[in-house]
């Protein structure tokens, strides 16, 4: 968007892709010349791409082809790899690896030892080497696809990713040939991804991100404030909520059921296990399409095949519990920031477990009709949730990729990011019927980053004439109330300062929670006179960076108008997600 | 709601109260809001000159 005014173009010759680079899947996506970003299938056409290599007889396998090793070729196969780039080896959760390539320590990393050349040598192979492999295996997939050579990507990573997790990425990639011109996170590429569809209105509004993944899940909760995006917290979970939970579900219950017929329990034996883990997870997958889903598996244990179906109401009864478990998750998350489910206007599903039907239905449930949750079987307009990462990245790359490096480097600096956001709302003071009282409405919502400007037009009492303004700030709060005695009308009978609600939610007949505005510091009172009948007012606020107010009041459609400043306010460090 | 009788400012305008302390967050640098932003943080912008352009 600003690319012409703010570098020089560099060698003209960079392509850049979005690369979202997970542990158990990886997915290559490209900003196409109408400036939309569509993701990019391997040579075996697919999308997602699993995060695998293996080796026989030192030919290198990548993706699916790799993954289906997993059972007969395990010790040569790597998998999970990418929380290990970076990390020491006493400080990683090696269990997702079990099946395949342990990771080991060495040196100051992590390594596998593994035969990928064609003698019969165990080579060992840091976590770095592993991940430059990998990418640029993605890197030549998308480069075949568009007929250019890739140079350089915006890669995904999680929010508690670390520096040193960074630098190894960044070094490991440009080994690739590939230059990673910035990292952003899994979360906030999400919410690009959709915020860059032409259809999309940026507008105020807080977002759940859960990222529901295979080994992991991560939930972010994020302020949108005019486009511009702040994290207020994050959680992550890595032994309740994810995809493997859900498989593990369905393992459990086919090895029963062979169990019964042939009294050997298929789990005991790890290539029985390894066959019975790849065929659960298509079953998984099958059952978030259809309401019926087969299992079967060529020689499962002693010889004997295994054979059978699964319908989704028993698969969603098995597995409840790990169901229940995204659902606290993502409420937890919530409660971290300290939010209400009612302050939350969007869900964006985002991860390939996020295709289960059963989990927006539960969120649905739990946020109130108004919250919108993004997912495919909520929303027929979704998109792909296992695509937003790479999506989100490759339309970062498309507004970066004419930028020289070190101006990214600079204005991507806590310098610049780092900035004041509003405590509370800022708000006016509008007629209610009753003239006396007033009815506060938010202006500008708190956690919007400053400088910021926003303009409103508010009502005012009917007969026109002398009115006064009052900017005020907002507090929100949530009332909670019997049936009988709400009424949504705003005219609650405790408090003359408790007015008006946005939203209300009868989670529990008897029991009515809504949001309602309480009336903070009045900031500013500005009369305007002579407003015709039947006029409204504007009012426009700007915060400047310095936290000093500008507040200009006139009538919708008049001249001239009033204007007046406030004192600026103090920051307190802190606060940071 | 209506002026009440008697009101008065200067140039019709009163500033009373201040803004709470703002707290210190990060913001993501995504999405062509940020980079909007990051520019005019560059070149110490205001909004008004940056429309301009």
């Amino acid at each position: 968007m600003s690319s012409q005014e703010e570098g020089e173009l560099s060698s003209p010759e960079i392509t850049a892709i979005g690369i979202s680079f997970g542990n158990s899947n990886s997915s290559i996506a490209y900003t196409s010349g109408e400036g939309k970003a569509e993701v990019i299938a391997n040579e075996e056409g697919d999308r997602q791409i699993p995060s695998v290599l293996s080796y026989i007889e030192g030919e290198e396998y990548h993706g699916t082809q790799a993954k289906s090793q997993l059972v007969r070729n395990s010790k040569n196969t790597v998998a999970y790899f990418r929380d290990f780039l970076g990390r020491d080896f006493d400080s990683i959760d090696p269990t997702p690896c079990h099946a395949s390539a342990h990771p080991q320590k060495h040196e100051s990393t992590v390594a596998f030892s593994i035969q990928d050349q064609e003698s019969d040598a165990q080579n060992i192979v840091t976590v770095s080497e592993i991940t430059t492999r990998h990418i640029r295996r993605l890197a030549s997939s998308a480069s075949d696809f568009l007929g250019k050579k890739v140079n350089a990507a915006v890669i995904t990573v999680p929010t508690n990713v670390t520096e040193e997790q960074r630098v190894a990425l960044s070094e490991a990639a440009k080994k690739a040939g590939v230059e990673v011109l910035q990292m952003i996170l899994e979360p906030t590429a999400a919410v690009l991804a959709y915020d860059a569809r032409p259809e999309a209105k940026i507008k105020d509004k807080i977002i759940v991100v859960a990222d529901l993944g295979g080994t992991r899940s991560d939930i972010a909760i994020v302020a949108s404030r005019g486009g511009i995006y702040s994290i207020l917290s994050t959680s992550h979970d890595y032994e309740t909520a994810a995809g493997v939970q859900l498989d593990q579900v369905l393992i459990d219950h086919f090895a029963k059921e062979f169990i019964k017929k042939n009294k050997t329990d298929p789990r005991k034996n790890e290539r029985s296990m390894a066959k019975l883990k790849l065929e659960a997870e298509a079953t998984k997958k099958a059952l978030s399409l259809g309401g019926n889903a087969s299992c079967s598996v060529e020689s499962l244990a002693n010889g004997i095949d295994f054979s059978s179906t699964i319908n989704r109401t028993r698969y969603e009864l098995l597995a409840g519990k790990v169901f229940g478990a995204f659902t606290r998750l993502i409420e937890e998350a919530v409660r971290k920031a300290d939010l209400d489910i009612l302050d939350v206007d969007e869900v964006i599903l985002s991860g390939g477990t996020s295709h289960t039907p059963k989990i927006s239905q539960n969120l649905q449930r739990l946020f109130p009709p108004t919250t919108r949750i993004l997912s495919p079987s909520t929303l027929p307009t979704a998109i792909d949730p296992s695509s937003l990462s790479a999506r989100g990245a490759a339309i970062q790359a498309s507004l970066v990729q004419e930028f020289e490096k070190d101006d990214i480097e600079q204005s991507t600096h806590p310098m610049v990011t780092v900035t004041p956001h509003l405590r509370n709302a800022i708000g006016v003071m509008v007629v209610s019927e009753d003239v006396k009282k007033g009815l506060f409405s938010a202006l500008v919502e708190k956690e919007t980053a400053v400088p910021c400007r926003r303009t409103g037009v508010f009502a005012v009492p009917r007969d026109g004439g002398d009115v006064i303004v009052k900017i005020c700030e907002g507090l929100r709060e949530i009332k909670v109330s019997k049936k009988e005695k709400a009424k949504i009308n705003g005219k609650p009978a405790s408090d003359d300062s408790e007015l008006d609600s946005d939203d209300e939610e009868d989670e529990e007949a008897e029991e009515i929670r809504e949001k309602v505005w309480k009336v903070g510091t009045v900031l500013a009172e500005a009369g305007v006179k002579g407003v015709k009948k039947g006029g409204k007012v504007e009012v426009r606020i700007k915060v400047e960076a310095d936290l000093g107010v500008q507040v200009e009041v006139r009538e919708a459609g008049g001249k001239g108008g009033v204007r007046g400043t406030l004192e600026k306010a103090r920051v307190v460090e802190n606060g940071s997600a | 709601p209506v002026l009440p009788q008697g009101w008065s400012a200067e140039k019709d305008f009163k500033s009373i109260g201040q803004l709470s302390p703002a707290t210190q967050r990060n913001i993501e640098p995504v999405g062509p809001h940020f980079l909007a932003h990051e520019r005019r943080k560059r070149h110490q912008r205001t909004f008004s000159e940056d429309d301009r352009i």
